[in-house]
């Protein structure tokens, strides 16, 4: 018998698998890939970040330290918090970021492959789920693009071979433009609203495109140093950015927490998000793990790892003078006390402080005893990313924590002030002020959840809006950088936005000259500009595509 | 040939006037080593009535006073005893030295007489090894043969780390073939599993001529392993019973690690040196008393703080804490085989139990086994039908790890002193609180809280055959066997809470997986002879092997109860989450061997198989591996007739082609996509990070935070058409050899192999996107190497006896051939590549010694992170800074040479035997060092570092302390290196036989310690050369007393 049917003895097919043939004009198999590629932009890597910017944007800002159990724990953060990047072989977070977003990258490509092969009568969906695949891909262009500056791009019409003749040295701008093709793609061919709505839409695509041409606007040369700033692109952003406000789709939350809670996630502010989900039928949930070692360590509900540290630096910018205006010039000469001084409420949304409540809990207030490594990195923490132990979204996995709260790409709050900087640098800071004063406003309104179980308030609020008096264009880039700063604190935006604004150098070094003197570790710190505004190119991606990749310079 | 077949001697013949009365004579026979013969035939002449001895060499036998009994032995000349009427004990031995060389050497789907061997075979000699503590016959051939290179650890299952015949010739999988009863398994514990005492023979088939039977999954050795049928006991059931009971401890084997005043005071030291305030990193566990001057530091005392993390409930400890995980374990090995036979037919039961309670408080093992392996010749010897059947259920109880990854074994080393193992109530648990401390868990409360996990493995291995002889000299034998693995894991995770960690979701996890290989061999053999001297035996046979695998996995969370009789699917409330998946593969084979034989003196073998698989890519559906070796038995010409020297010399050498196919998938050769709904890396490839990295294909597109999530596709491999098997080519060369009478005899071969067609997956280019790895037949490597064995027979004097036997083996592998893309993800830079180097050796950067001044810190090449007092690191590129690319190659963690000696003496009624092996020419890492001689800011380190370097402390090699370690002096580095090389003594046996009057035929007591003397380099600091990090469970010495019994 064996001997007679050789052929079929060998036959052995794959199991609960599909072929490449499997796949071949099925919408049910595009519809899939589809979703795949959304899913890929949630698939996060606790050491490979795609999502969550705190060690890209916010430790390596003058927001907070990296934290943990002293600079030796998850050496690669502290490295980059030192700018310390010599060698960039690292094998964690520089080489995995870069290869987790083109798996998302190719996951939009695979997908716009199959969707591209079926006509309009197979797949009604077809041109708008095209503009969703664009636009995700764009989103992990842009990721690559503020981490990395020069990434080989292309488009699904690319081969394997050709793939590996793309190289990262297409100009900049070029680079942009071709972003900003995709979502303008999807613009082009989004509906307003999506009845699904963790889908990208139309406004999604407008306010992520306003956000691309605001850094693009900022033109750099080689050396990342910024010689110009374009006023086209300006006034695209204004454009852009009044399409997605006059759509009144969106508005600000009345309270800013409603941002960093999972119940209010999904609310009018959030423009795109990342959505994660928990109970979903997964061993874990598909859960935000990127900030899982951010809880505070000595908490017993916690209990690991107190990473992400707010520094000094932060808690005195938060604080306020008597018009309830910041100390732009006198904030960091001294340590705040915050038992007299004046602050923005946004402070206690943001900074986990000794005997103030913690994540909204006025029963289990903050407590240094929380501290992992207060002799390296002092007493604060950070609280925005985190989500408390009561949770619904909270799920404790091994040592580290993950939330289902969402991750917000772009809010609404992002919208105005990016219409704000774009105002300001066109020179028309008067049209800003209005959008940066509805920010304070709302800002100054947000202590609801902020009350001890006393009744009173941790801190001394006074936050005011900025008189029209004085309000230069100088005055209002110092107001709006400030502000921005202040809203998007620790979420990773800072870096990205310093980087842009070219001023990275000055005030990073600034930075550090004084906090070194309050936190030692710091001592070997220096940004050294044309090198640390962005993040080497892997070695290793060098190396697999035989030096077809240029290294960043400086590296 | 003649001269030796007449070295046949009587040891005891007792010529004496008896009476004519038939009574019961006991006898033993033995080989001239006095092991004891089994199977050797025993015939009183006058009668005819017949025996054979049993494993022990023992019959017994119904003869009168003045009778002959006449023992004969394939290959030896028969030996007489004339029945005195005094006999009542008869030993008898075979001094001829041949009965090894007309052993039936089991070389694949037939056997051979060693003597017409003409491939690499070690036939292991397993008298030795019989009695082991292990029960894990694997282990305890680690040393004794050459070419054979075993690594184990102390963990209580007993399982090998590492197993390579001739040494790595791959990049991926290593791991040799076994073939138990003509039935191939790729698993070793198929035969870690068999009782000793029901191993017939195994044989090791080491160069490829004698591989190539196997085809293509032969090329990394092949262990063949016959069991035990039984004999011809004349009906009689004969019992054979051993006992073994065992004390382990490794307490002569711990590292020496600071108590927590002085653990404060290095610590202190060390901050002081980094500039930095020590209360600021440890003030919550020490108050420094000092001077606080950095220029001129004084410390006056360091106090531990009395409470850990001011908890008032946790009083500070000084816990040593490799006391506090370890403990003597005692291990019990009984097993019992029960024979009966005649002529026709035999039947061998055997049953063994082993059980060990573990040297990590709570872990524990379980073994039992049973087979009956039945035998059956009819129709006068035409037709032999058999079945052996081997059953195998053990449980286990490992070490675990902590939340954060760390193992217990490495926490007993490192974590910190000054946490107790108990709160002040002395039940509860403490652990790490406040400031300083490393996220680290209590060791001893992991494998408290692991005690209830359990891994159940069910093995059944057995195989039935009909050989029937339908004409003479022809043989046609099918054997149909399986290999059926069951394995059963429970992890049991309760919720705890220690100190300022905890686990807040309790969850039930089973993994098992079902896995079963079928094997259907069908052969017909051939003997046919052309006139007197021109001897051919052909072979041709079909093998059919099919293999399944099912997966399964099962969580279940939330568990109001924490009992062990809770945990049960049923009881949990929270999240259910399942996985599984099903591989499986074919292997259709032809095969054939041919051996012609010229008059004994000119041997040649020619052997060649084609293999089908279904792992393989469409265009390289089959894979031909052909052979031929030859052999030249040198003294039997003419022209050695008359020399003395020699009584064997043999030449032997091979050329062969084998194949691997071990780390092709059982898909890897098509494109796939797969869903994926909430896949973790982990669950691909396992890892501690990758647990938290999403590879899902689900996501919530409506927005909600819970529920069921749409879910795609996302391709996971591209297609590989041209997939194939490794190809190893290799000669050997060999020569056999018996000089003065036997009394020194021996082996050497030399072998050299190249492996082509390494299986790898190259990493690709990121850009190229997710799923687009596949695994390519790229790398190249060789491999020289030799073996020798020597075995030196002690001449007798009076009840005397002693031999000698030595091994030595040497293998030297490297990669010949890697392609540029996938040398990243192998050590090595541009200017140092892995080419000319094994995967094993080390990669890092060369030191020389310690800056002493900032003088010679500016003078030196850059070196970021230098200072006084730190390690100077060599610019080995001579660019003027130190960096990755002054990397070099600094040491292996393969020996050059393994080699063992056994001693083996015999007086009366006592036996010793005393074995030992190592290693030699290994350089590697020392892991003491990094602990002994470096600062850790979380782990404990050893008293190394209070020889640390200071300005007024220069003439040392530990550098100054540092917790900041901005010279990154953790690096791979020569500092760590040093010599490995070790010698063991691994199995000390003392015996004493007794022949006792009534029931039992003969009972031998004996007592044995394992490993009790290790001799290494001095410069190694670590307790175990064998243990070569913190991780594995340390190999302890072992006491044992046993008992070997026949009835």
């Amino acid at each position: 018998m064996i001997f007679g049917s050789c052929k079929k003895a060998l036959d052995y097919a794959p199991k609960g698998l599909l072929s490449t043939s499997d796949l071949k004009s099925s919408s049910t198999a595009a519809e899939g890939l589809v979703t795949a590629a959304y899913a890929a932009i949630g698939n996060g890597d606790m050491i490979g970040p795609i999502y969550s910017k705190w060690a890209y944007g916010s430790v390596r800002s003058d927001d907070a330290y990296k934290g943990g159990g002293g600079t030796g724990d998850v050496g690669e953060i502290d490295a980059m918090e030192h700018y310390n990047l010599v060698t960039p072989s690292m094998d964690a977070f520089v080489s995995r970021t870069w290869k987790n977003l083109f798996k998302s990258i190719s996951r939009a490509n695979v997908a716009l492959r199959a969707v591209n092969s079926l006509s309009d009568a197979e797949y009604p969906k077809k041109k708008i789920r095209i503009a969703e695949l664009r636009f995700l891909r764009a989103h992990s262009y842009f990721t690559m693009k503020l981490l990395y500056k020069n990434v080989p791009i292309f488009d699904e019409n690319a081969t394997a071979a050709d793939i590996l003749k793309v190289s990262n040295t297409l100009s900049n701008e070029d680079a942009w433009n071709k972003i900003a093709d995709d979502f303008q793609y999807a613009i082009d061919n989004l509906p307003d609203s999506q009845s699904e709505l963790a889908r990208a839409n139309k406004l999604a695509a407008e306010a992520y495109l306003a956000k691309l041409r605001l850094y693009q606007a900022y033109e750099q040369d080689a050396n990342h140093h910024v010689t110009n700033i374009n006023q086209t692109r300006l006034q695209e952003v204004v454009t852009l950015t009044q399409a997605v406000i006059s759509s009144g789709k969106y508005s600000l939350s009345s309270d800013i927490g409603d941002n960093f809670l999972p119940e209010t996630e999904n609310g009018p502010e959030s423009v795109f998000a990342i959505q994660f989900t928990i109970n979903d039928g997964t061993t874990a949930g598909r859960l935000n793990f990127e900030d899982g070692l951010n809880y505070p360590h000595g908490a017993p509900q916690y209990g690991c790892c107190g990473f992400h540290a707010a520094s000094q630096n932060l808690v005195n910018a938060y604080t306020t003078d008597v018009n309830g205006l910041p100390n732009f010039d006198t904030f960091n000469n001294t340590i705040a006390n915050l038992a007299t001084a004046t602050v923005d409420p946004r402070l206690d949304h943001t900074v986990g402080i000794d005997g103030h409540p913690y994540k909204y809990d006025p029963t289990k207030p903050f407590s240094n005893s929380w501290v992992r490594d207060p002799g390296v990195y002092g007493n604060f923490h950070t609280m925005r990313d985190q989500q408390l132990a009561t949770s619904s979204s909270y799920f404790k996995l091994g040592p580290f924590m993950g939330t289902a709260k969402n991750v917000d790409i772009i809010r609404y709050d992002d919208v105005l002030l990016m219409q704000a900087e774009a105002y300001i640098e066109l020179g028309q800071q008067a049209s800003a002020l209005p959008l940066i004063n509805q920010i304070r406003a709302r800002a100054a309104a947000s202590t609801g959840r902020l009350k001890k179980l006393d009744g009173t308030f941790p801190s001394n609020y006074n936050l005011q809006p900025y008189p029209v008096t004085n309000w230069t264009q100088a005055y209002a880039r110092k107001a709006l950088q400030w502000e921005r700063r202040l809203e998007f604190a620790t979420e990773g935006e800072r870096f990205f936005d310093l980087v842009r604004w070219g001023i990275a150098e000055t005030t990073l070094n600034d930075y550090i000259n004084i906090e070194k003197v309050r936190r030692p570790f710091l001592n070997t710190a220096k940004f050294t500009a044309g090198r640390d505004e962005y993040l080497p190119i892997p070695q290793s991606e060098i190396l697999f595509t035989n030096g077809l990749y240029k290294q960043n310079p400086g590296y | 040939m003649r001269k030796l077949l007449l070295m046949c001697s009587l040891l005891i013949l007792i010529v004496s006037e008896g009476y004519a009365q038939s009574r019961m004579i006991k006898g033993v026979v033995t080989d001239n080593a006095s092991k004891p013969i089994e199977g050797a035939t025993v015939v009183v002449v006058e009668t005819q009535k017949a025996t054979t001895t049993d494993a022990a060499g023992n019959f017994q036998i119904q003869a009168e006073n003045g009778q002959t009994i006449r023992v004969s032995y394939v290959g030896s000349k028969p030996v007489s005893v004339i029945v005195a009427p005094d006999s009542k004990d008869i030993r008898i031995q075979f001094k001829d030295s041949n009965t090894a060389l007309n052993e039936l050497v089991v070389t694949g789907y037939t056997s051979e007489r060693k003597k017409d061997l003409t491939g690499s075979v070690s036939v292991v000699d397993l008298t030795p090894v019989k009695n082991n503590s292990s029960g894990n016959t694997m282990q305890a051939l680690q040393g004794r043969v050459p070419g054979l290179f075993i690594e184990k650890d102390g963990s209580v299952n007993g399982a090998t780390s590492r197993i390579l015949i001739r040494g790595a010739n791959t990049l991926g999988n290593n791991d040799p073939l076994y073939i138990i009863d003509g039935i191939p398994t790729t698993r070793p514990e198929v035969f870690q599993n068999l009782s000793p005492s029901n191993i017939a023979s195994v044989q090791i088939l080491k160069d490829a001529s004698a591989e190539s039977i196997y085809g293509s999954r032969a090329s990394n050795g092949v262990i063949i392993v016959t069991t035990k049928t039984g004999g011809n006991t004349e009906d009689k059931v004969a019992f054979q019973f051993n006992s073994t009971t065992s004390v382990e401890s490794e307490k002569s084997l711990r590292f020496k690690m600071l108590n927590a005043v002085d653990r404060g005071k290095a610590l202190w030291q060390a901050s002081v040196n980094d500039g930095q305030d020590p209360a600021a990193g440890y003030g919550d566990i020490y108050s420094f008393d000092w001077n606080n001057n950095y220029a001129n530091p004084v410390l006056n005392s360091v106090t531990p703080k009395p409470f850990v993390g001011g908890d008032p409930n946790t009083p500070v400890g000084n816990t040593d804490w490799q006391s506090v995980l370890y403990k003597t374990a005692i291990v019990t090995n009984n097993d019992l085989t029960a024979s009966i036979g005649n002529k026709n037919s035999s039947l061998q039961i055997n049953f063994g139990n082993i059980t060990n309670n573990g040297l990590v408080k709570f872990t524990k093992y379980g073994r039992t086994t049973g087979s009956i392996n039945a035998l059956s010749h009819a129709f006068n010897n035409k037709a032999t039908f058999g079945v052996n059947l081997k059953i195998t259920n053990s449980n286990e109880t490992l070490t675990t790890r902590d939340l954060g990854g760390a193992s217990t074994t490495f926490l007993a080393v490192t974590l910190a002193p000054t946490i107790p193992v108990y709160q002040k109530d002395g039940t509860t648990y403490a652990g790490e609180l406040g400031a300083g401390y490393s996220d680290r868990n209590n060791p001893l409360h992991m494998q408290d809280l692991a005690k209830w996990n359990n891994a159940n493995r069910l093995n059944t291995f057995g195989n039935v055959f009909l050989e029937i002889q339908p004409i003479k000299n022809l043989f046609i034998k099918s054997n149909y066997g399986a290999d059926n693995s069951n394995y059963l894991s429970k992890v049991i995770t309760p919720t705890f809470t220690e100190g300022a960690l905890s686990r807040t979701t309790n969850s039930l996890f089973f993994d098992q997986n079902h896995y079963l290989s079928t094997t259907w061999s069908n052969t017909i053999r051939y003997n046919y002879d052309l006139g007197a001297n021109n001897h051919f035996k052909f072979l041709a046979g079909t093998e059919y092997i099919k293999t399944f695998t099912d997966f399964q996995t099962t969580k279940k969370e939330g568990f109001s109860l924490q009992t062990q009789d809770y945990f049960t699917l049923d009881a949990g409330t929270g999240n259910t989450t399942v996985t599984g998946k099903s591989v499986g593969n074919r292997l259709l084979s032809e095969f054939g061997r041919l051996d012609y034989n010229y008059s004994g003196k000119y041997l040649i073998a020619l052997t060649v198989r084609r293999d089908g698989s279904s792992l393989f890519g469409s265009n390289n559906r089959y894979g031909i591996f052909p052979a031929a070796s030859a052999g030249w038995r040198i003294d039997k010409e003419g022209f050695m007739k008359d020399q003395t020297l020699f009584s064997e010399l043999k030449l032997r050498a091979g050329v062969g082609m084998v194949g691997n196919q071990a780390v092709i998938g059982d898909v890897s050769r098509y494109a796939l996509y797969a869903t994926r709904y909430g896949t973790t890396l982990a669950q691909l490839v396992g890892g501690f990070w990758e647990q938290y990295m999403n590879i899902g294909t689900a996501y919530s597109l409506s927005g909600a935070n819970t529920g069921t999530l749409p879910s795609g596709f996302v391709q996971i491999q591209a297609a590989n058409p041209d997939l194939k098997w490794e190809t190893t080519k290799e000669v050997n060369a060999g020569i056999d050899f018996a000089i003065l009478h036997d009394k020194i005899s021996g082996s050497f071969d030399y072998f050299s192999r190249n492996t082509t067609g390494i299986l790898i997956t190259p990493p690709v280019a990121s850009a190229l996107g997710e799923g687009q790895t596949k695994i390519v037949n790229g790398a190249s490597k060789s491999n020289k190497g030799w073996e020798l064995l020597l075995t030196y027979h002690g001449q007798q004097h009076g009840d005397f006896n002693y031999n000698v036997t030595l091994n030595f083996s040497h293998f030297r592998d490297k990669i010949t051939n890697l392609p540029e893309n996938v040398r990243p993800a192998y050590p090595g830079n541009i200017d140092n590549t892995i080419i000319g180097h094994s995967q094993f050796d080390i990669f890092g950067y060369k030191t020389a010694g310690l800056f002493q001044s900032q003088a010679e810190v500016d003078a030196a090449p850059t070196q970021i992170g230098a200072g006084p007092g730190r390690i100077r690191y060599v610019d080995t590129n001579h660019d003027g800074k130190i960096d990755a690319n002054d990397q070099t190659w600094i040491g292996t963690t393969l020996p050059a040479l393994e080699y063992g000696s056994r001693i083996d003496l015999t007086y009366k009624q006592f036996d010793l035997s005393i074995f030992g092996s190592g290693v030699a020419g290994r350089k590697g890492f020392d892991v003491y060092t990094l602990f002994n001689n470096l600062m850790h800011s979380r782990e404990n380190v050893g008293p190394g570092v209070f020889n640390g370097w200071t300005p007024q402390h220069t003439n040392t090699n530990v550098p100054a302390l540092t917790l900041k370690d901005n010279n990154n002096e953790g690096r791979t580095s020569d500092y760590f290196i040093v010599n490995t090389s070790y010698f063991k003594i691994r199995n000390i046996q003392i015996g004493y036989s007794i022949q006792p009057k009534a029931i039992f035929t003969r009972i031998r007591v004996f007592a044995m310690a394992e490993n009790v003397f290790i001799f290494k380099s001095k410069n190694y600091l670590s307790p175990d050369p064998e243990r070569i990090d913190l991780d594995p469970v340390p190999i302890p010495k072992i006491f044992s007393f046993g008992v070997n019994a026949s009835f």
